[in-house]
């Protein structure tokens, strides 16, 4: 189980980085933390003529606040997020979501942005960023843009980054006011990929839903954000989590099938994630 | 022969093996180097079943580094005699060519072997050979190749490989007639698979008309017998060492397919080759086990006795199983009686063809029968209302019952089944998980409790697992030095042999090293398997040890002038009993006898070196545990938690109880893996779907309860009254962990059949129970 | 696809070498440094027994390139002590029987030696948790819990 043969670069600034991505045209990949790309590449499953190591770039590294929200460097590893207290304080999700990734040593080399552009379907982070709208900034050769999370996974490993793209950091909104964040994941052993997963981060004012975003993951081909309707303005008191379960994965179609468990399993687990992740939040905004 | 003082035997001796292998100094296969050495790597098939129509190798051999690669046509006519001594020649093998011949016939049969500078080459030059299918129809399952018209081996018909059967079914349906209650179900059970830590390999290197293998093996002298019957090159051209080796479980016991291709090249390459299985080969191709189903029947009168039971078994062996299946598919039958009084039984039992990897050793091979039979009896407490334990209770042997022929002419002796069962009750404090459980339900909470009893024939002393050898040196310098055919893939014979014989020899054990896994080092030896090793290695160091005992007392009573029954030996000192200040340490005694020939007594040979061999005293010794788990089951996602576990077991006297406790709880584990977690899946094309570890699911220290022991000590017949200890855990623990989730869920009106119980399955069974 | 030259410390000894790109560091360990010591159990990040220190942190060895280590300080099981002079928390699996085949053993080493650095008092939840990113297929996990759990409640010496 060895990978084959390629060109290895390490380029040490981001302008360095985007000309090679640009010149080496469409047989180049981009190594983050590998943690996911290394063993497609041991298993011989992908091979690339190139890699472009990110590693040795220092500005894709960091947490650290900007404006309304909080900025973290694609090339910030999980283990990072997971001991950073700013992280912890802006954007909680983003916190407990960490150490259901993996295992420690995985998430000493794993990677913010190598998660999020790896884009598997029942990872954490992308579940993250599209249940929060976070901004994720991209440079290429052609210059800078921005991609809202919610439009940027397109489908199992599938993004709307070109081939010549890089990933430069994420913005995670930071929500003000009484809030509520929960992460609940099924999962067979300690550290595996979620057979189904959910993500809440509610507001609240007063008794009120001001604000409430749903996410689910594993339950399709990409993260997936579940209808919220008529949830704000409500009372929590006056909702059932088991209805917000239930609301939230009623339109879901092609819940993936394996040898793990079936869509029907899965989609059942994910409403009961839902409800459990609700419930915390909830928990957690009325104690605000 | 004489009682000898157990000072090391009996107690929790540190281990000799520890310091290399926690400090990164030991020597797997993979840290095996020699000068040159080249890689192998194999082409695989990636379809089920096809057509070979044609292979060029011309692209794989152009590229830089590649030094051969070799096809069927190359080894293949190589082959001399391929059998193994567990089966012996004349019995009509499955068929085992080294390299597919015309035919494929599962995903990762072995088509082609490269041979290159190193494993990255070796895997870059694999990609390379071009090997031309035409896709035939294939049986990805068992249950659609046995019967079928389309066959998978010519000469076997109808898929099957053997019948075997013990004839009595008319009987026991004329009992199952008048009979108060008659349960019966099919229950089916998931492949899974050893998946030892350190995948298969071998490294091979002719040169001066011998053959030298380095191999990660269960059985040196087995993997010598094997290359000398395969090339026709005498035994004493062969050498095989196995140092340290990772795990084996059985899957190491003999040499597979890819070991013989390594054999058959070894003499066509310029240097030593190198084979290092990877773990996907190893999913995909080192085998799989378990895998059967089984209909059950059991009849029992109106006070829960049991009248009869039968058991129509069917398992898949897959396309090329290792060894021949047909004889350990028996067991199965003859053993489904269990540790209970039986007055009738009957079996069969049918071994099937798949296009899928071949079924070999897994610790426990013949497992399904405590599988099937525990699990019936917990359907059949709930269907007569009975509690399972009293059920149990009322049917099962005890240490007064022995010697007790079971109803298929097995003879169980030296057993204590109740009085371990009970033992593992109490531990569990039964009565009060009961009233937990109960609280728990009035609460929405599912708790169960699950019991497995089981009987185990040990050091089976069929053919080459007769008998042990051993050599002892004790060197001049008085170092002691054990000889032994060894096969440690971690079940501690080391320690075991020095603890055993420092206490022969009355040595310190500071003062006693072993040498093991060596052929030509060692004395002739089956290897690990058959949980054997701790009986025979006893066994043989006892009758060597002797021989040396006795020279050493006339040497220490002829030079402290005593009489040689007053000598006692201890701490590596002989004294003269009553007089402690007169005595010789073995460093004096080991000089008199090889340096100070003058000094010896008249008739006393020179040196301090003798070899023994031990011939097994009964043809099985029988051990038997109980296993019991308590559980909690979440309804909503079908998540287990184990929340307590017991085993109380009589392996007769523990040599090492940290051994013994180790190979029981790593053998629990595995079982535990097997209810819950482990699956070797294909799709119905035949795709193996768990060929990584992302697919297939190992228990880790998350998951695992911490494990209670029991220990009831019946001795064996045979040394020092030690029994079989290695495979126990892996046969106990699935119905244990099974009736455990079953009991939780019987409120619900869910009938366990079908294995693994992921979280899926546990909630389908719940959501079918509901309607 | 060019070979490149590279320059680390291992267990504290500078090891410069001429690599291809593709070279994992666990092959770069064993193959080019001779430290066998670290194992490969799955080559996809699974089971751990390649593990080793980077910079300090456990990592699978298994999912990184030895280019990507140019310039890294790693230590290995072999850096940790010796069959003389066992780390503690060598002995503690040794007195627990925290081993049985090894093959695994050296990945649990650094991965406990790495975790007990950081969390010093953990609870028996915490461990299990944090080592269930290591497989082992012989002890059922027993001897090696009681080992981390005995390495906890007896710590070494204080050193600076």
């Amino acid at each position: 189980m060895k990978p084959a043969p390629f060109t290895y670069h390490a380029p040490t600034d981001l302008d360095e980085a985007v000309e090679l991505l640009s010149e080496l045209g469409d047989d180049v990949k981009v190594l983050a933390g590998g943690q996911s790309l290394v063993p497609m590449l041991a298993l011989r499953l992908t091979a690339f003529d190139h890699l472009v190591d990110v590693g040795r770039i220092d500005e894709l590294r960091g947490i650290r606040a900007d404006g309304d929200a909080l900025w973290i460097g694609a090339m910030t590893t999980q283990a990072s997020v997971e001991r950073s207290s700013i992280a912890a304080g802006a954007v909680p999700l983003l916190s407990r979501a960490t150490p259901l990734i993996g295992h420690f040593q995985i998430r000493n080399r794993g990677t913010v942005g190598g998660s999020v552009a790896h884009a598997d379907p029942a990872a954490e982070y992308p579940a993250v960023a599209v249940t929060l709208d976070a901004d994720l900034e991209t440079i290429s050769v052609r210059g800078r843009r921005t991609i809202p999370a919610r439009d940027f996974f397109l489908g199992t490993w599938t993004t709307q980054l070109a081939d010549d793209e890089l990933l430069v950091g994420i913005r995670f909104p930071v929500w003000a006011g009484r809030t509520g964040f929960a992460v609940e994941e099924m999962a067979q052993r300690h550290g595996d990929f979620a057979l189904a997963g959910a993500t809440v981060a509610i507001a609240l004012e007063g008794q009120t839903i001001t604000r409430c975003s749903i996410g689910l993951f594993g339950l399709g081909s990409t993260p997936l954000r579940a209808p919220v309707d008529g949830l704000v303005g409500a009372r929590p008191a006056d909702v059932a989590g088991k209805e917000i379960g239930d609301a939230a994965v009623a339109a879901l179609d092609g819940v993936p099938s394996d040898i793990h468990a079936s869509g029907e399993y899965r989609t059942r687990v994910g409403a009961v994630m839902v409800a459990r992740a609700w419930a915390s939040a909830v928990e957690e905004a009325g104690r605000g | 022969m004489l009682p000898v003082a157990a000072r090391y035997a009996g107690s929790r001796v540190q281990r000799v093996e520890d310091p290399r292998l926690l400090t990164g100094q030991g020597t797997f296969v993979d840290d095996v180097v020699r000068p040159g050495m080249l890689h192998a790597c194999f082409v695989r098939s990636p379809l089920a079943r096809a057509r070979i129509l044609s292979i060029d190798v011309s692209r794989a051999l152009e590229l830089d580094g590649v030094a051969a690669v070799f096809v069927a046509g190359d080894l293949n006519p190589d082959v001399r005699e391929p059998w193994f001594s567990t089966t012996g020649k004349d019995v009509p093998d499955t068929p085992r060519p080294p390299l597919a011949e015309g035919e494929v016939r599962f995903v990762g049969d072995p088509v082609a072997v490269v041979i290159a500078r190193n494993r990255y080459v070796a895997e870059d030059a694999a990609d390379l050979v071009d090997v031309e299918f035409e896709p035939l129809p294939a049986f990805a399952s068992y249950t659609d190749a046995n019967g079928a018209n389309e066959r998978i081996h010519d000469g076997y018909a109808a898929n099957v490989a053997g019948q075997m059967g013990g004839g009595n079914g008319d009987k026991v349906r004329a009992a199952c007639e008048t009979a108060a209650h008659v349960v019966s179900e099919t229950i089916y059970q998931q492949a899974y698979a050893a998946v030892p830590m350190e995948t298969r390999g071998l490294v091979v290197e002719w040169a001066g008309g011998e053959l030298t293998m380095w191999a990660a093996t269960q059985a040196s002298h087995e993997v010598r017998a094997v290359a000398s019957r395969l090339l026709g090159l005498a035994e004493n051209r062969i050498r095989v060492v196995a140092r340290d080796t990772g795990g084996g479980f059985g899957q190491k016991t003999l040499p597979l397919r890819e070991e013989m291709c390594l054999m058959l090249l070894a003499r066509r390459v310029p240097a030593a080759v190198k084979w290092i299985e990877d773990r996907r080969e190893n999913l995909i191709g080192a085998g799989s086990a378990r895998h059967e189903h089984g209909t059950a029947t059991m009849a029992f009168d109106a006070d829960a006795r049991i009248l009869a039971v039968a058991i129509d078994h069917v398992q898949d062996v897959g396309a090329y199983p290792t060894p021949w299946p047909v004889g350990v598919a028996a067991a199965t039958g003859l053993l489904f009686p269990g540790p209970y009084r039986v007055p009738l039984a009957d079996w069969s039992t049918t071994t099937v063809f798949s296009n899928t990897v071949g079924r070999t050793a897994y610790r426990g091979p013949w497992q399904y029968e405590t599988v099937a039979r525990e699990m019936m009896l917990d359907i059949a407490a709930r269907r007569i209302g009975i509690d399972p334990v009293e059920l149990r209770r009322r049917n099962m042997l005890g240490a007064d019952d022995m010697p007790y022929a079971n109803p298929n002419w097995m003879t169980y002796d030296h057993m204590a089944p109740i009085q371990v069962f009970d033992k593992a009750i109490e531990l569990i404090d039964y009565e009060s998980f009961r009233h937990d459980q109960e609280v728990a339900r009035s609460e929405g909470r599912y708790l169960g409790i699950g019991t497995s009893s089981y009987v185990e024939p040990t050091t089976a002393a069929m053919n080459h697992y007769g008998s042990e050898g051993a050599t002892i040196r004790i060197e001049p310098s008085g170092a002691v030095n054990v000889y032994l055919a060894g096969g440690s893939t971690g079940n501690s014979l080391e320690t075991a042999a020095v603890q055993l014989a420092a206490d022969a020899l009355g040595a310190d054990i500071a003062d006693v090293n072993t040498i093991q896994g060596d052929t030509a080092l060692t004395p002739f030896g089956a290897g690990t398997g058959g949980s054997r090793s701790g009986s025979m290695i006893a066994g043989a160091v006892a009758v060597t040890a002797q021989i040396l005992r006795e020279r050493i007392i006339a040497i220490a009573a002829h030079r402290l002038e005593a009489a040689p029954e007053d000598i006692e030996l201890a701490d590596s000192r002989a004294s003269v009993r009553g007089t402690p200040a007169k005595s010789l340490t073995l460093e004096e005694i080991a000089r008199i006898a090889y340096l100070d020939l003058g000094s010896l007594p008249p008739d006393t040979p020179a040196g301090l070196e003798a070899s023994g061999r031990y011939r097994a005293e009964a043809p099985v010794i029988w051990a038997n545990a109980t296993h019991v788990c308590t559980c909690q089951v979440e309804a909503e996602t079908g998540r287990v938690t184990i929340l307590r576990y017991v085993v109380s077991e009589d392996c007769g006297p523990m040599i090492n109880p940290n051994i013994v406790e180790g190979q029981i709880a790593g053998g629990t584990v595995q079982g535990i893996g097997g209810a819950l977690f482990e699956h070797l899946a294909y799709d119905a094309d035949g795709n193996p779907v768990s060929s990584t570890f992302v697919d297939y699911l190992m228990p880790t220290m998350a998951e695992v309860p911490l494990i209670e022991y029991g220990h009831i000590e019946t001795p064996g017949p045979g040394a020092g009254g030690y029994k079989g200890v290695g495979e126990g855990g892996a046969i106990g623990a699935p119905p244990a962990v099974i009736n455990a989730v079953a009991d939780a869920l019987s409120p619900l009106g869910v009938t366990i059949t079908r294995l693994p119980l992921n979280p899926a399955a546990v909630v389908a069974l719940i959501t079918e129970a509901r309607g | 696809m060019a070979e490149m030259e590279i320059e680390m410390k291992v267990n504290g000894r500078s090891r410069r070498a001429v690599v291809e790109p593709r070279l994992t560091l666990a092959d770069f360990l064993r193959e080019e440094c001779h430290l066998t010591g670290t194992h490969l159990g799955c080559e996809h990040g699974v089971c751990g027994a390649c593990t080793v220190l980077l910079d300090g942190d456990a990592v699978r060895s298994c999912l990184m390139f030895a280019v990507q280590a140019d310039g890294a300080q790693v230590t290995t099981v072999e850096g940790l002590g010796s069959p003389d002079a066992l780390s503690p928390i060598q002995e503690a699996f040794r007195d627990h029987h925290g081993l049985q085949c090894g093959f695994c053993t050296p990945g649990f080493i650094v991965s406990v030696t790495a975790f007990l650095r950081d969390h010093p008092a953990p609870m028996v939840e915490e461990i299990r948790s944090a080592l269930s990113g290591n497989l082992c297929r012989c002890t059922g996990y027993q001897g090696i819990l009681a080992a981390v759990q005995a390495a906890v409640s007896d710590p070494a010496p204080t050193t600076g």
